[in-house]
């Protein structure tokens, strides 16, 4: 269709302008992170690029000091990281192999019938108005502040999540196929392991790395589980706030990027799949 | 006959029940509820345990301070008085006040504009894979980063003020009604992209030859959205909304990284509310209570809303 080069003008100018709004704040913490400490604020006048451009609050977060600043942090950036990294994907791995397996079973066999709405509940309400009796469970059984507790709760709380994409993925597998192993002497569980996992494979790395996004992500469960060795990032950061008297816009901004990577870079590699994932597979792209 | 009768699952498995396909089903069965039992292990683990937990807690005086474990909670009951507490505890009734007043703000906001952009993305344009990766960023941003972004953006030496000529005493989060403005402009600019996600993935599902006809006939592009996007994006349009409309209730890491909760209480939501009562009173067994009493709400709201769905589309 035929678009009048002043209605494409218009389109083009509010699309920019969308654009705009998007990458004002981002680019606000991006090159607050690689300013030196006198270009944080807007007192010299506004800088959005850093005039001296430099890499101390990186270095500072990291290594606990760094060259030019009187103070210095007694715990790094490394151990959250780490935590960050081992407990989502712990997490992600639990809920994709019990979300895989489990809505496999309900696709295939027709088992378990109310089990996708009871999963789906775990979404529906506030983390904070049922965290109570976890938190009792979870220091009753010593999973407070360790790895393995903080784990167990995110495959947990992404489980409707990994259940409901792959729940979408093996429904799009003919059933054909399977039934043509089987006819052929397959088991059922060479079937679904050498037949139906190969050909979900795209499916299954896409359901991990959203599941990863959103435990990476999380920030309350990890405040409320963790104290001091597990903490994860977003708490470390939340926490540099408080510890430090004075405002460590830079570093803060130097942990926002790092902690906001990941996930932008995995959500748009599998964008194509993200409506999917978000919806619960109600609606596919 | 009575197989079909019997057998409610998917129709893939009713042409199997019969002969060599029934023993095959068993077998299937066997190992699909191999393949079932970690799914339901976890749910029972954290659904009808901590329920029953909560549900007995809620009825104490129980805290964690006095170091009484909680399975002797009993010693200390109290007949359910912190539900009738909660019920004239008008920090309460505050905080959830809050936190639908951001709902009914930033909810239909971000629909609004969600809509508006879908519909500039639903020809092809020169540069639209690009500009369309770059609308989708904020939503997979950290929902705690985005928080310390706009911490950042509406400090009183912050861009905003400098931009906008403002001096730089000229605070946001810590003036009473800018703080919530602030919380929800947050709000809006990371999960917009979603409802725009969601509502350009409907728009793209309305058939083209459709809306092409409707062109060619000489619909006015309003005309176009109204009488033929719109109404075959009913189901779509509301996914969305639920779906926002469920998390932004669940609100909490932006406004506890930008605010936390403050000035004051001014921006109280109910999650806040429940936290600080957690961490700040350590009065367990009340939002115990509270909780309980947000679930059965919610539960009511959602199988009230399903039932509903049920009988218009069936």
């Amino acid at each position: 269709m035929k678009v009048s080069p002043g209605a494409l003008a218009l389109k083009y100018f509010f699309v920019l302008l969308a654009c705009a709004v998007v990458i004002y704040p981002l680019l606000w913490m991006v090159t607050m992170a690689f300013k030196p400490h006198p270009e944080w604020t807007t007192v010299a006048g506004l800088t959005w690029f850093p005039q001296n451009p430099t890499l101390q609050n990186f270095e500072f977060i990291f290594f606990g000091e760094a060259e030019g600043l009187v103070v210095s942090l007694d715990r790094t950036i490394v151990g959250p990281l780490i935590a960050s990294l081992v407990t989502s994907i712990c997490g992600t791995l639990l809920a994709v192999v019990a979300g895989t397996l489990s809505s496999y079973a309900v696709v295939r066999f027709g088992l378990a019938k109310t089990l996708p709405l009871s999963v789906l509940q775990l979404r529906l309400f506030p983390p904070l108005a049922v965290m109570i009796p976890v938190m009792v469970m979870w220091a009753f059984i010593g999973a407070i502040d360790t790895w393995w507790g903080l784990s167990l709760i995110y495959g947990i709380v992404t489980l409707p999540f990994a259940f409901w994409l792959m729940k979408t993925f093996f429904e799009e597998v003919p059933v054909e196929i399977e039934d043509a192993a089987r006819v052929a002497g397959c088991s059922y569980w060479r079937v679904f392991y050498r037949i139906t996992l190969p050909i979900v494979k795209p499916g299954l790395a896409t359901c991990a790395l959203f599941v990863f996004i959103l435990n990476w992500s999380d920030y309350l469960l990890a405040l409320l589980l963790t104290q001091k060795d597990w903490v994860t990032l977003p708490v470390y950061m939340a926490t540099l706030t408080s510890a430090m008297g004075g405002q460590m816009y830079g570093m803060k901004a130097a942990l926002g990027v790092i902690a906001a990577i990941p996930p932008v870079v995995f959500g748009l590699m599998i964008q194509k799949h993200l409506v999917r994932g978000l919806t619960f597979g109600a609606l596919k792209q | 006959m009575t197989d079909i009768k019997t057998n409610s699952a998917s129709s893939r498995t009713k042409q199997k029940k019969q002969g060599y396909w029934a023993g095959v089903a068993r077998d299937g069965n066997k190992m699909g509820f191999w393949f079932v039992l970690p799914t339901v292990l976890l749910l029972l683990f954290i659904v009808v345990f901590p329920l029953l937990m909560q549900l007995y807690l809620s009825v104490t005086w129980w805290t964690p301070l006095e170091g009484i474990a909680w399975y002797r909670a009993w010693e200390v009951f109290n007949w359910g008085e912190n539900y009738w507490f909660q019920l004239t505890d008008s920090r309460v009734w505050r905080a959830l006040w809050r936190t639908v007043l951001i709902m009914i703000i930033a909810v239909p906001l971000q629909f609004f504009l969600g809509m508006s952009l879908a519909y500039l993305f639903i020809d092809q344009f020169p540069g639209r894979k690009v500009f369309y990766s770059i609308m989708l960023t904020p939503m997979m941003v950290v929902p705690a980063v985005v928080g310390l972004m706009f911490f950042l953006l509406f400090q009183g030496t912050g861009p905003v003020n400098a931009h906008l000529g403002l001096p730089s005493t000229f605070s946001w989060l810590t003036d009473v009604n800018r703080a919530m403005i602030s919380v929800i402009i947050a709000d809006v600019w990371q999960w917009t992209p979603l409802m725009f996600l969601i509502l350009l993935a409907g728009m793209l599902g309305v058939p083209s030859d459709q809306l092409l006809a409707a062109r060619l006939l000489g619909g006015s592009n309003w005309q176009n959205f109204f009488k033929i996007i719109l109404p075959r994006m009913k189901a779509v349009i509301i996914i969305a909304l639920v779906l926002r409309a469920v998390e932004c209730f669940k609100i909490f890491d932006l406004i506890f990284i930008m605010t936390k909760g403050g000035p004051g209480v001014q921006t109280e939501t109910i999650s806040l509310f429940l936290y600080k009562q957690t961490f700040g009173e350590f009065e367990w067994a009340y939002v115990a209570a509270i909780g309980l009493t947000i679930l059965f709400v919610l539960s009511v709201i959602a199988a009230k809303g399903l039932a509903y769905m049920a009988k218009k589309s069936g």
